[in-house]
């Protein structure tokens, strides 16, 4: 046999085996992928029945501790937030959620992630192969991903929520939260400006909130702390009020922007440390947010 | 032009294409035409410059071919240093020398004010004029023969595998393999990709994984615990051997498709049990280069204890300062001219405690190769930090040793990840050292790259096939395809 035909056999077989592996390789995880207690895992397994669902980004995850919810509340919690998740994602997840599962009885949105463009994107490319509506917004921002993703099955793998499914195999992610208190170097900083929400994040927020009023589940629009309030924050709460209230005229914002004063109750200025999100979670509980029933304007 | 781009995707193919349809002079053009697109693909401007030097040494060889007189001979050898060292110096020095003359001048109380000039290092410069360099230092000592095909000299000096990160290639192997036509074969074929596929796995799913992780402690070292640091320090000395070597990798298996032979450039540095070793193991192209054309013609080791201390840190110190216009690079290559120094003294005083202590080889080994690697480490602080300063904050910030605890470090995942494939290949590394493979044969052949190869040219049709699919499917799932250049691109 010559040497072109030896390299043409080799090169057939080698791009077999590259797509055989890929495919039963990929399998094989998208199985393992599956059983991880990690909160998109269980989202995308199925069965959950949680009564409280939070979305959100960063802020999301450190503002509404889960198991401290629990604690006061009773209420089945499941925190869906992620670093970076914009509204749009957040509807894509909310959507997916109430394919795969039980209704929730009220979802809590931490609105300031209507100031996000949606990051996290690339990294839920590992769970696109469960959702259409995630596959669609990976491919497009990253269409050469989304291609890639499609002919190697392996790659969409390539991710850090692949690493963070491992993680939490075998112990929920619920507890997930900062526990450090802010360093003094941040202390001292003045209020600033934040960006102002993205109107494509503006109208997901819009269909979230009519999605869920149609199948007659509560929705919280919230604020979480800041350190310090920033100096639009009221403008931010006044964009997303006019924009639901086209959807929901009884739609109130909830602003905790500056309900949480001691900087050792946060781990940096957006976000919560544990004891800090405990102290807000004992206000909203006060002030009756988890209460199946309208909760009163602050 | 970038190995990790998706232009050089394309590339490769159209040039292998072209490469096995040619032949002779054609194949010749072909060879040149394609690496100056491959260069110009960075930025088309310093084209001019590349060839500049090519045509410079190529008629300064042929002048010192046909010279009898030493004493023309000895100007001509001059000229060609002083251009090429010229062009290095100006292109990647100047500045440098500017600023640190003003700081001279200023902290001896005189008045310095200086302009520097926005000056753009091409890339791959101090590799291409050190190759060069040797071309006609090698004429000049009569030990090769000068070129006098201008299109196969130009085409040595330009072709692209090894153009802008080495292994610096010499005249002496790369211009006899440029006299004759490669034939295509399989053997080399598969040989070559499966060094190539290693390659990508190093640069593309380790080093690369492991670059954001190095990048925010050397960025922010004061916002990282003393565990913290030493992870980034340990993490950068794999990412720089996988970065370095990598490129190496897929350079030479590139080279043996097309029917190549660059010899080796890396053979598992870090199992070194001494400094002699670790440089006889690292960049082996530019530690080798450094010895026959500085370090032997200042002397070597045959003129005393004082000359040779001498001899060594010059070279080290110049080492350094090839690497890159900084003072830190100019620490590093002195602490490495330390190292040396230290073991040709302390060598002998060692191995007699080994001997009266009855150590096994094997214990006294491991504890070498801890000491070399810890010290390279130390040494790797400075060469990757920018200024004195960051490398004293690393430094303190693990000396200080505020916490040595786990759970405040972020990304555990991601380091995890990095650490399992590390490991997975020091074992492959350690595996070619074990003495029943040395036995087989193997150490005819040391070094990674070339153990690589063996591997492909030995082992059975279907273990060839599943190494580099095994690459890829690596390269898939750990990949970082965020196109990071490569460290050494910088040099």
């Amino acid at each position: 046999m010559t040497d072109t035909r030896s390299a043409l056999i080799w090169f057939v077989a080698l791009i077999g085996l590259v797509f055989a592996g890929d495919r039963m390789f990929a399998w094989a995880l998208d199985q393992v992928l599956l059983r991880s207690q990690f909160r998109y895992s269980r989202l995308y397994r199925g069965g959950n029945a949680a009564d409280v669902l939070i979305l959100g980004d960063s802020r999301g995850v450190h503002s509404f501790y889960a198991p401290a919810i629990e604690e006061l509340t009773g209420l089945r919690t499941l925190n869906l937030s992620y670093n970076s998740m914009s509204t749009r994602i957040a509807e894509a997840i909310l959507l997916d959620y109430l394919d795969h599962n039980r209704a929730p009885r009220m979802v809590i949105v931490e609105v300031t992630s209507t100031i996000t463009d949606g990051a996290v994107a690339s990294e839920l490319r590992t769970y696109a192969g469960f959702s259409s509506r995630l596959s669609s917004l990976y491919a497009e921002g990253h269409p050469y991903g989304a291609f890639a993703g499609r002919a190697f099955h392996l790659f969409p793998l390539n991710s850090g929520f692949s690493l963070e499914a491992l993680h939490y195999w075998h112990r929920s992610d619920q507890d997930w939260i900062n526990r450090s208190p802010m360093p003094q170097a941040l202390r001292h900083e003045p209020a600033g400006a934040w960006s102002l929400p993205r109107q494509d994040n503006l109208e997901a927020l819009n269909r979230i909130v009519r999605v869920l009023r149609e199948r007659g589940v509560e929705v919280r629009l919230v604020v979480a702390p800041y350190w310090p309030e920033p100096l639009n924050v009221a403008e931010l709460a006044r964009m997303v009020s006019v924009s639901v209230r086209h959807v929901e005229p009884d739609s109130r914002i909830l602003n905790y922007a500056g309900a949480v004063r001691d900087p050792d109750d946060f781990a940096d200025r957006v976000h919560l440390n544990e004891r800090g999100s405990r102290q807000l979670l004992a206000i909203m509980n006060r002030d009756g947010v988890f209460a199946i029933h309208p909760p009163t304007a602050r | 032009m970038r190995f990790n781009s998706l232009a050089f995707l394309v590339f490769l193919p159209l040039f292998a294409a072209g490469y096995w349809v040619t032949a002779g002079r054609l194949r010749l053009w072909l060879m040149l035409v394609a690496s100056v697109v491959f260069y110009a693909w960075w930025d088309w401007r310093f084209v001019f410059l590349l060839l500049f030097s090519s045509l410079v040494d190529y008629s300064l060889g042929i002048l010192l071919g046909n010279e009898r007189d030493d004493a023309v001979r000895r100007r001509l050898i001059v000229l060609s240093v002083a251009v090429n060292l010229g062009l290095l110096g100006f292109f990647k020095y100047f500045n440098f020398f500017v600023a640190s003359a003003a700081e001279l001048s200023r902290s001896l109380g005189l008045p310095a004010s200086y302009n520097t000039l926005n000056i753009v290092l091409p890339v791959g410069i101090s590799f291409y004029v050190f190759k060069t360099m040797s071309y006609t230092i090698d004429v000049y000592r009569r030990t090769e023969k000068a070129e006098r095909d201008l299109l196969r000299f130009t085409t040595f000096v330009v072709f692209f595998p090894e153009l802008v990160a080495g292994p610096i290639v010499r005249a002496s192997r790369m211009l006899p393999q440029l006299r004759r036509d490669h034939r295509f074969s399989y053997e080399r074929m598969v040989s070559g990709l499966t060094l190539v596929a290693s390659g990508y796995v190093r640069k593309v799913a380790i080093a690369d994984s492991i670059a954001p992780l190095v990048d925010v402690r050397f960025a922010h070292p004061e916002a990282h615990n003393a565990m913290s640091l030493l992870i980034g320090v340990y993490l950068y000395a794999f990412q720089i051997y996988c970065d370095f070597s990598g490129y190496s990798s897929i350079a030479i298996g590139l080279a043996r498709v097309f029917g190549f032979d660059f010899g080796i450039n890396f053979d598992r540095p870090y199992f070194s049990r001494g400094f002699s070793e670790f440089w006889m193991r690292w960049h082996i192209s530019l530690s080798s280069w450094l010895r026959d054309y500085l370090y032997i013609p200042l002397g070597g080791n045959r003129g005393g204890r004082l000359a040779t201390v001498r001899n060594l840190s010059v070279t080290m110190l110049l080492g350094g300062l090839w690497h890159g216009a900084s003072w830190t690079f100019v620490v590093w290559g002195a602490l490495h001219g330390l190292y040396l120094v230290l073991q040709r003294f302390l060598a002998p005083y060692y191995q007699r405690v080994i001997h009266v202590l009855r150590v096994p080889a094997l214990a006294s080994d491991v504890f070498l190769i801890a000491v070399v690697f810890h010290l390279t480490c130390f040494g790797w602080i400075f060469f990757r930090a920018g200024t004195f300063a960051n490398a004293w904050q690393v430094l303190s910030g693990i000396i200080s040793i505020r916490s040595l605890g786990l759970g405040d470090i972020d990304n555990r995942g991601r380091i995890l990840k990095c650490v399992v494939m590390i490991a997975v290949l020091l074992a492959f590394e350690a595996a070619t050292l074990l003495p029943k493979r040395r036995q087989a044969g193997l150490a005819a052949v040391p070094g990674d790259q070339v153990a690589l190869s063996a591997f492909a040219s030995d082992a059975s049709p279907l273990l060839r096939l599943a190494f580099i699919a095994a690459c890829v499917w690596v390269l898939l799932i750990f990949g970082s395809f965020s196109g990071n250049n490569f460290i050494y691109f910088q040099f």
